[in-house]
């Protein structure tokens, strides 16, 4: 009864360990490279962060 | 079990249970909050809502993703699993959250409804960093709610175990989805290498759990054993199998228990009628075998529940010859009485 669902399961993680490294690490690696705020002269001034989203 | 319905049948170790996770979750978020409040002063507090929430939705799904192999490779967890849907139910009540702050932040404020502006302010399917994983978010929410709504008994009751378990292995498709929305959403924009190492060593440890268990599982499926005539096959040796426990092979594409108690052998269906935990790895407690994932509790003899309760699980025939357990692979209906085998006395040959 359940080794058709243990095959699925095993099938299911084969297919999700070759997507989601693939998936992650392209992500990563095709991200937009924001560049890094210019340092205001007036060290006293508050630095904001370049982007903030939730 | 299942003589009566019960909303939930609340016992000592659920409520403890209960407990720790709601206290867990309640600390983690306020101190996301707390410190957030300090790291990131610009960030208003529906941005620290939504980021707790989500952040601790992911989280707990990691947990619930590693809880049911590490009960395979260690049976010392098992304790985590008895009352796994609750924390299933909070993910989602937690993803929620994410999910209602972050639509009335973003989307309730203009022209277009907030779910048709969710789903189709970003149509940006082709490129990977702009992508649209609000919508992946979503369609993950979807599940998690799918799933929690039918976490209950009664559902799993009604729709069968087999069914109900394949209904609930889309949480695999919603953890796929939360990564697409964590790595192509939150890692887009906060590009700290702690935030991406600490999502990829939880990829990492998630896939390779579950390819262990799996890798586990299916050498037991695959090991042959061998036919001794009259139609049996040799399980074991009887000294293989500790007092009161099992020893679990697989005959005819499916697993039998084969438990030891008082001098005698008896063969039952190591699927339990529950949630199909494995039998055969609880014990016999007062007279019966007892499933280690929620105590359903089945005599060795004939399959079937003591009263009032009604479930039943297969009998197998079994001989003992030569120190060996010997079983016929075909299952008798559920319930079926079958003698137990006496184990001879030492010395004395079957």
């Amino acid at each position: 009864m359940i080794q058709p669902l243990r095959k699925t399961h095993r099938r299911i993680f084969l297919a999700l360990a070759l997507l989601l490294p693939t998936l992650f690490l392209s992500g990563i690696a095709f991200r937009h490279s924001w560049p890094a705020p210019a340092k205001s002269k007036n060290s006293a001034a508050r630095q904001l962060p370049s982007r903030a989203t939730p | 079990m299942s003589h009566q319905y019960q909303a939930i049948g609340w016992n000592r170790q659920k409520r403890v249970y209960d407990v720790v996770v709601l206290a867990g979750v309640t600390l983690y978020i306020a101190l996301f909050i707390g410190f957030g409040t300090f790291l990131f002063p610009y960030a208003t507090a529906e941005t620290l809502i939504i980021r707790a929430a989500g952040s601790a939705a992911f989280l707990l799904l990691h947990v619930v993703l590693c809880i049911g192999p590490l009960c395979r490779l260690d049976s010392r967890f098992l304790p985590l699993l008895y009352n796994r849907r609750h924390l299933g139910v909070i993910t989602f009540l937690l993803g929620a959250v994410h999910g209602i702050f972050g639509i009335i932040q973003f989307h309730s404020l203009g022209d277009k409804g907030p779910i048709v502006s969710l789903l189709t302010s970003n149509q940006n399917f082709g490129s990977l960093p702009d992508f649209p994983f609000q919508q992946l978010g979503f369609l993950a929410l979807l599940i998690l709610f799918l799933m929690a709504a039918t976490s209950h008994d009664f559902w799993l009751r009604n729709l069968t175990p087999p069914i109900w378990k394949t209904l609930h292995m889309l949480v695999y498709v919603a953890y796929a989805l939360l990564i697409g929305h964590v790595t192509l959403g939150l890692l887009q924009s906060e590009t700290s290498p702690v935030l991406a190492v600490a999502t990829g060593a939880g990829l990492v440890t998630v896939l390779s759990l579950h390819l262990a268990a799996g890798s586990r599982e299916r050498e037991v499926d695959r090991k042959k054993l061998n036919p001794v005539g009259e139609g049996f096959v040799d399980a074991c040796s009887v000294e293989s199998i500790p007092e009161k426990c099992a020893a679990v092979v697989s005959v005819s594409g499916e697993r039998v228990a084969i438990f030891k108690f008082d001098g005698k052998i008896s063969a039952i269906s190591n699927v339990c009628r529950h949630q199909n935990g494995p039998l055969g790895e609880g014990k016999i407690i007062d007279g019966c075998v007892t499933c280690p994932w929620h105590g359903y509790q089945y005599l060795p003899e004939t399959g079937g529940s003591p009263p009032p309760f009604t479930e039943k699980v297969s009998t197998f025939y079994t001989q003992i010859v030569n120190g060996r357990v010997w079983i016929d692979p075909k299952p008798n209906p559920p319930g079926t009485r079958v003698e137990p085998s006496r184990i001879p006395e030492a010395g004395v040959r079957a």
